[in-house]
């Protein structure tokens, strides 16, 4: 394997959300980095800090929010120190996002048509007619029908799954070096979310696109991406190859989010539960964040928050655990056979 | 507990059912239509019917978990609705323990068989009325069902019930905004499992949570049901979700059933083209896999003006002329199992 630059590479931020019931520390020095081309897995439960983590790349915080530590470096260039201006031809040019609901995502009162060619100009740097056409090949690409009609069309008159095809279209004709897809299908139905799935894997081979993938769906990631992120409370505790991170785990949280997951088991009625709630961000836990869920917590966990520890360079392995090197969490043959197993039998 | 109970049971209308041979509920043909409207000053009318519910042959044993699965809009919510009697049916019948709810019946009769049917909503943070503390909102069904009840009897049955879902007796006290979205939810099974109903229609109880908090309400659901000798429809989109809890699943689409069929059969001997799609669709959580998946074209038809014949058939990669002009009926082709095509895996 040869050792694959980084395109985006974020060091140890901070973001923190100013409010009346107290600062809500988000993100807690999270590091990680997508390479060249590479599809990559941002992974956690409701509030971990997925998509504050996407937000403060693209500077797009809400106003009461800021990132107040850290780098970002994109292409060598670290945008948190970028004027607005550059930072504004960033956005679409070079990193495109995909938002979680497709609806918020596209301006209602505009026709498909406005809200396409317009960027893709300015984008581009090509005329208003180029830009139609680029626009209606994109739309033509990802699958909608008829699309010289269809882009004069407002975006109430697409389903929910036309919705996010229009936004990857758009996304795509910017010819983008990074997507981010913020939970791309949550939102749909299973049969649309496959359509929708296939259809990001299929631009990010053709393009050579680095994406990173934001979603709780560990199938997803299981099928999309290369190598996954894992984040709990504000904070990245594990880092590592898709297929290392599923097989064998270094840290708790990351057994027992996939040990959750419903399966045929021997005793059918008992899922693995991890006891508590996610954690709140204002006054979070000390030391360790999950240590108030943690079945191996010991008092160090309580008091010291654990190192991030790069366990093997060449796949970029990563574990914040005090006691992961005691831990045997590697998970058995027919654990991982009966996580999938509702596809095998049918 | 339970014979403290039976002193409210007054009335015997169910002395013709025998549970061991009967379902204890029973959807014949079932439809629920919407009518949609136009309005002018002098008078309104009736341009077109939203199908929700279009014919759903559907039964449930006593003491089982059946599993209802199919995308959004396909109709789920509104048969369940119809099922506790929330609303009428346009057309077709519910059987309760032999009886069709929707004959003429007194009071009296009406209400033991609500306080027997329960249902549990979709959506937690809905569902509640916010301005009612947890106490009152659990109290609400034993001022309905039990008038006679002393008000000390009713609040210690609500803390009572409040234990049996894992929240403490300070929580009565509070209302619903103040609690997480698994915590709400165990509110509304609380609500419903209070006065010892005998049928719970969950619908998409689990759909809103973290895979964490689901597995947590997913056993407790469980426990629920031994404690109590529960009957069940279980409504869910996530197919994993149906697996792990259903004895028996049922697969819906637009208005209708597709198949229905014990579990392990559904997904092993998987006989309607649309549920061997929708499992197709499933990522699943192993990353060394690749898999061949049938992706179907185009979009959940709107069940407005659902296509002729098979409902399905515009999707169908076996569709053949006959399934545009004949609409297949729901037919048992091995023993308990059920599927409605012309051309079945089977
Ligand atoms: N504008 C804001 N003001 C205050 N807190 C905020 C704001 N935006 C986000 N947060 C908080 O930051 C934390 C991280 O939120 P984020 O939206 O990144 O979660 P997420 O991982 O994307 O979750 P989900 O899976 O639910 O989308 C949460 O605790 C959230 O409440
Ligand atoms: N009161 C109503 N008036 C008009 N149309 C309705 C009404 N209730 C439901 N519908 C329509 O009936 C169809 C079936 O809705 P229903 O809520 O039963 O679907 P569902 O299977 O529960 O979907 P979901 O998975 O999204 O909850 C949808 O097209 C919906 O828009
Ligand atoms: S540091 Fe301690 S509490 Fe945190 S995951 Fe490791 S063992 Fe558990
Ligand atoms: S009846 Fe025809 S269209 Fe419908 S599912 Fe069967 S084969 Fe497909
Ligand atoms: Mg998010
Ligand atoms: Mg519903």
């Amino acid at each position: 394997m040869k050792m694959a630059k980084p395109i985006l590479d974020v060091q140890d931020i901070y973001t923190y959300f100013y409010t009346e019931s107290g600062v809500v520390e988000a993100l807690d020095g999270v590091s990680f980095d997508v390479n060249q081309g590479e599809p990559v897995g941002i992974v956690g439960e409701s509030g971990c800090g997925k998509t504050v983590t996407a937000k403060s790349t693209l500077r797009i915080l809400d106003k009461n929010g800021k990132t107040v530590s850290g780098k970002i470096i994109y292409k060598g260039i670290d945008l948190l120190e970028l004027p607005d201006l550059q930072m504004r031809k960033i956005r679409g040019k070079e990193i495109a996002m995909i938002f979680q609901d497709p609806m918020t995502s596209l301006n209602p009162i505009f026709k498909i048509d406005d809200q396409m060619t317009e960027v893709i100009a300015l984008h581009r740097d090509c005329s208003k007619k180029e830009a139609l056409e680029y626009a209606i090949e994109a739309l033509e690409q990802v699958g909608i029908p008829d699309p010289a009609t269809r882009i004069n069309d407002y975006p109430h008159q697409f389903s929910g799954g036309q919705r996010q095809r229009v936004f990857i279209a758009r996304a795509l004709a910017l010819q983008p070096s990074l997507l981010i897809a913020d939970e791309p299908t949550t939102a749909l139905d299973v049969t649309i979310q496959a359509q929708i799935l296939e259809l990001i894997k299929e631009m990010q081979r053709k393009h050579g696109l680095a994406m990173m993938l934001i979603t709780h769906n560990l199938g997803v990631v299981a099928e999309t991406t290369k190598r996954v992120h894992i984040f709990y409370g504000g904070r990245v505790v594990e880092s590592g190859p898709t297929e290392d991170i599923f097989i064998d785990p270094k840290h708790p949280y990351t057994r027992a989010l996939f040990d959750s997951i419903p399966s045929l088991e021997k005793d059918k009625h008992r899922l693995a539960t991890i006891p508590g709630l996610v954690p709140r961000l204002i006054n979070p836990p000390k030391g360790c964040r999950f240590h108030p869920r943690c079945k191996f917590a010991t008092e160090i966990c309580m008091r010291e928050r654990p190192p991030d520890v790069l366990i093997d360079k060449q796949k970029g392995r990563r574990v914040q655990c005090h006691h992961f090197e005691e831990l045997d969490l590697h998970v058995d043959e027919s654990t991982i056979k009966e996580r999938s197993q509702i596809i095998e039998e049918a | 507990m339970v014979s403290t109970f039976e002193k409210y049971e007054a009335i015997d209308m169910f002395s013709e059912w025998n549970p061991k041979t009967d379902p204890i509920i029973n959807l014949i043909n079932l439809k629920k239509w919407f009518p949609i409207s136009e309005q002018s000053i002098l008078f309104s009318r009736v341009v077109a019917q939203i199908k929700a519910v279009d014919g759903v042959d559907l039964f449930l044993n006593k003491g089982e978990t059946l599993g209802l699965v199919g995308e959004s809009g396909c109709g789920k919510s509104t048969t369940a609705r119809v099922a506790v009697k929330l609303e009428e049916p346009t057309e077709g019948a519910v059987y309760f323990k032999g009886i069709d709810i929707f004959q003429p019946m007194t009071r009296e009769e009406e209400l033991a068989i609500k306080r027997q049917l329960q249902m549990v909503f979709q959506d937690p943070y809905s569902s509640l009325n916010p301005r009612r503390m947890v106490l009152d909102l659990i109290r609400e069904p034993f001022d309905i069902h039990f008038p006679d009840m002393t008000y000390e009897e009713k609040e210690s049955r609500v803390l009572e019930i409040l234990a049996k879902v894992g929240l403490e007796d300070y929580h009565a006290l509070r209302y619903p905004h103040e609690f997480s979205g698994g915590q709400r939810q165990r509110i509304g099974i609380a609500r419903a499992l209070a006065i010892h109903p005998e049928v719970v229609l969950l619908d998409e109880p689990v759909s809103a949570l973290d895979v964490s908090v689901q597995a947590q309400i997913l056993n407790l659901l469980h426990d629920l049901q031994v404690e109590f000798n529960l009957t069940y429809m279980f409504i869910a989109h996530d197919l994993s979700v149906i697996k792990h809890v259903s004895d028996r699943v049922a697969v819906m689409y637009l208005g209708k059933i597709m198949e229905m069929s014990p579990t392990g059969e559904l997904f092993r001997k998987t006989a309607h083209p649309y549920s061997v799609s929708l499992l197709s669709a499933i990522p699943r959580p192993d990353p060394r896999i690749k898999k061949d998946r049938i992706i179907l074209e185009g979009d959940v038809p709107s069940p407005i003006n659902p296509p002729s014949g098979c409902p399905f058939h515009p999707r169908c990669y076996k569709a053949q002329e006959i399934c545009s002009k004949v609409t297949p009926n729901l037919e048992e082709l091995e023993a308990g199992h059920f599927v409605a095509c012309h051309f079945p895996e089977i």
